[in-house]
């Protein structure tokens, strides 16, 4: 097919902005309504978004979309006005027309028209137009239709109030595909929903930004710009000599401070302009859900909150298949069918919930089920067999580590791998996207209750509040969301424990690591009774840095060392200090795990 | 040194012409190709990198972008010296990627014909991999070895610089 002509590509952009939006939320809604049926502010909403696709398409003369969604009008139409009740069944239809649109609408994206199969998932459509749907619910909806009826339906609809529109735009375009339908034998392929598919429509390249938020940002720029005259003015002065010295600090010292919260709130203000609500990966969760819920004959209620809460999109955009993951492994994993859930004295249908908070400068995603838990067992027995791990390393493991070992690449506990799940990738990978995204993960697992999967992720990966400390004169910054706290000890209460130092600190023994020791760094200071002990935790493990001085907090704005620097072992990157130096980041999470190798050795 | 590149012509009617950046290394003279070198500076101060291979002596600050820097007197195995007022640090584009390369001096941009670069005697005495040298350029006065950066690490050094 030719690409396409279309005069105007502004309109055309337009179109495929707005059609985008309106499919997104689109799905959600379906899904909802098929919850509650009686909402008819709902069904009305979702009325006008396929009919505004709807005429846009056919103002830029797109017919296939015009006929698809034309079709799935009507049928909404008939719900609307009560003619059909939301079945199941119905709502499958509904929503592969839908997944049919986002189809072309991608095409039309990609710029390329092509021929797609669009009767098939017309010809399931029609028969809910028809008269005789309306008193039996739909069996199997294509099967036993012949073109009469459905054209019939819409030539006399017989219910009571019907709209004039309807009757006007239905006869023509029905009565053809109807005819070419004939034999129902077109169980066409169904475009598949989820999996990313859907994700490619939703174009994060360009951004929409409130007008009040750039208007503000605007305001901002302007006193910073006031701020540099102001600067210039000051050192002209000083350049003339117009100026005394006292005075001269008076005026920079104000000027510092001015300087100082300009960019700060500059700062936040381009920070909220990246920030999107979580929503964005939320909402096209009921629809993966309701899928596979109905592809493992389970009954799930999945519960969202919190999907106002912000955060980075370049986070936004990385967290979604780590979500799918876990929201796929919880259904298939987690949650039983309903008749062992009824034995097991549970209600029929289970229960996730997937719920965002803010806690800091973290936000915390949490996907909760009311399943069977982690059996510890099964999984540390399915371990030794897949020979990950030996059977001394299983006995000497805690609670903590058996949960662990799901995330480890190759492991399942499925005997065979389905369309769902199995093949012992899915849980790697979702460690692997966290950990790319400088986030943790934490299970919180109990046998016949259920389990919940944590997610603690950076709200931005572009700014950190960090802690500086030096080692022998080398300056390192800590990202201060897994510092703990920071002691002062003597290093004569160190004790060595196998070669290891550690430190008791309270009621725990904490295990140390001097940073000039796993960095290399030349000692050249007198050696000292006293150091400072950072103590640094992920997820429950506990950590001390023993460096020789703190330096401070301080903001910093992450560099990334370069393709040939990047993946150095306990080093998350880097940034540019105050005097222009750059100053490594110390990556806790994978120092403790270096440790952990190195001491398991 | 003043930084006054002097441009030598060369006989330019044999073959095309190629500009090359020449900078010395413990007494020998080697040259790079000019569209592969960003910028010519002073040492600023570098920030060590653990846990890297020797010749990476750490990272520096270029206006806000962060870069490896290379001693390419320990990458070629050669004795190390101070560093004087005549170092430079080459920025230089290798795979796309922004390095910068510490030489003892950089003289000038020269100029010379694609059919005067010969291809390298089977044995060089410096320590230097074969691999990385593209040619030398037997002029009367001079003698000048020519680098191919792209070549400079191997497969396996690029994996080592991530697994180290």
């Amino acid at each position: 097919m030719p690409p396409i002509d279309c005069e105007d590509q502004e309109l055309l952009e337009g179109f495929l902005a707005e059609t985008t939006e309106l499919l997104e939320k689109l799905d959600d809604d379906l899904v909802a309504l098929e919850k509650s049926s009686g909402d008819d502010d709902l069904l009305n909403r979702i009325f006008r978004s396929i009919h505004t696709v709807k005429g846009a398409s056919s103002f830029l003369g797109f017919d296939l979309l015009v006929k698809v969604t034309h079709k799935t009008e009507d049928v909404l139409n008939r719900l609307r006005k009560g003619e059909l009740n939301v079945t199941p069944e119905i709502m499958d239809v509904v929503l592969e027309a839908t997944d049919l649109v986002k189809v072309l609408v991608n095409d039309i994206k990609a710029g390329e028209l092509q021929e797609r199969e669009v009767d098939g998932t017309i010809a399931k459509l029609l028969p809910l137009l028809s008269e005789s749907v309306v008193v039996q619910p739909v069996e199997a909806p294509a099967s036993d239709v012949a073109p009469e009826p459905a054209a019939q339906a819409d030539v006399s609809p017989g219910a009571v109030s019907e709209p004039a529109p309807k009757q006007e735009s239905a006869p023509v375009p029905v009565a053809k595909p109807a005819a070419e339908v004939a034999p129902p034998k077109k169980s066409a392929p169904p475009p598949k929903p989820a999996d990313g598919k859907g994700e490619d429509l939703s174009d994060n390249s360009t951004v929409r930004v409130d007008v009040k938020r750039l208007d503000d940002l605007m305001n901002q720029v302007g006193e910073l710009v006031l701020e540099r005259n102001r600067m210039i003015q000051i050192n002209q002065n000083l350049q003339q000599g117009d100026i005394n010295k006292p005075d001269f600090n008076e005026e920079f010292g104000k000027l510092t401070k001015r300087m100082n919260f300009v960019t700060s709130e500059l700062q936040m203000q381009v920070l909220k302009m990246r920030m999107l609500p979580v929503e964005k990966v939320f909402k096209k969760f009921p629809r993966i859900v309701r899928s596979i819920a109905r592809d493992l004959g389970k009954e799930v209620d999945l519960q969202v909150f919190g999907e106002e809460t912000e955060l980075d999109r370049s986070v936004v955009d990385e967290i979604g298949d780590p979500l799918i993951h876990l929201i796929r492994n919880a259904m298939d994993h987690g949650l039983e069918t309903p008749d062992e859930r009824v034995a097991a004295g549970k209600p029929r249908v289970g229960s996730l919930v997937l719920s965002a908070v803010h806690e800091g400068n973290q936000i915390i995603i949490s996907i909760k089920d009311d399943g069977r838990g982690i059996d510890t067992d099964r999984v540390g027995r399915k371990a030794v067999e897949k020979g990950l791990i030996s059977e001394e390393q299983l006995a000497a493991m805690s609670q903590r580590e058996l949960f662990d070992l799901i995330f480890l690449p190759g492991f399942s506990t499925k005997e065979k791998a389905s369309d769902l799940s199995g093949r012992g990738v899915g849980m790697d990978v979702v460690k692997t996207n966290i950990k790319k995204l400088n986030g943790l993960i934490e299970i919180k697992s109990e046998r016949g209750c259920g389990s919940e999967f944590i997610l603690r992720l950076p709200l931005t990966l572009a700014i950190i509040q960090s802690l500086l400390v030096e080692a022998e004169g080398e300056v390192y910054s800590i990202p201060l969301s897994s510092v703990l706290e920071t002691l002062r000890v003597d290093q004569r209460q160190f004790h060595i424990i196998g070669g290891q130092e550690v430190l008791k600190l309270r009621d725990m023994v904490l295990p140390l690591v001097r940073l000039e020791k796993v960095f290399n760094i030349a000692r050249r200071y007198e050696r000292d009774d006293f150091c400072y002990v950072v103590v640094v935790g992920a997820a429950d493990k506990r950590m001390g840095l023993v460096v020789t001085r703190l330096v401070g907090q301080q903001e910093v704005a992450i560099k990334s060392l370069g393709n040939y620097l990047a993946k150095i072992p306990g080093i998350a990157g880097s940034t540019i200090l105050g005097d222009g130096c750059v100053a490594l980041i110390v990556d806790p999470v994978g120092l403790i795990e270096v440790n952990e190798g190195s001491a398991g050795r | 040194m003043s930084n006054a590149l002097v441009i030598a012509k060369a006989d330019d009617s044999r073959g095309e012409l190629i500009q090359l950046v020449s900078f010395n290394l413990d007494q020998e003279e080697y040259g790079v190709d000019v569209l592969k070198v960003r910028e010519i500076i002073r040492m600023p101060t570098v920030t060590r990198v653990p846990n890297t291979p020797h010749y990476v002596d750490g990272v520096i600050n270029l206006r806000g972008k962060v870069i490896p820097i290379i001693s390419m007197r320990k990458k070629f195995g050669l004795m190390e010296v101070e560093n004087d007022k005549q170092t430079r640090i080459m920025v230089m584009d290798v795979d796309g990627e922004l390095m910068g390369f510490i030489v003892d001096a950089v003289s000038e941009v020269i100029r010379i014909s694609g059919s005067e670069i010969q291809p390298s005697p089977a044995v060089v005495a410096t320590g230097i991999d074969q691999e990385c040298i593209a040619g030398v350029i037997n002029q009367a006065e001079r003698l000048l070895v020519l680098l191919d950066l792209e070549k400079m690490f191997s497969n396996d050094e690029k994996r080592l610089f991530g697994a180290m």
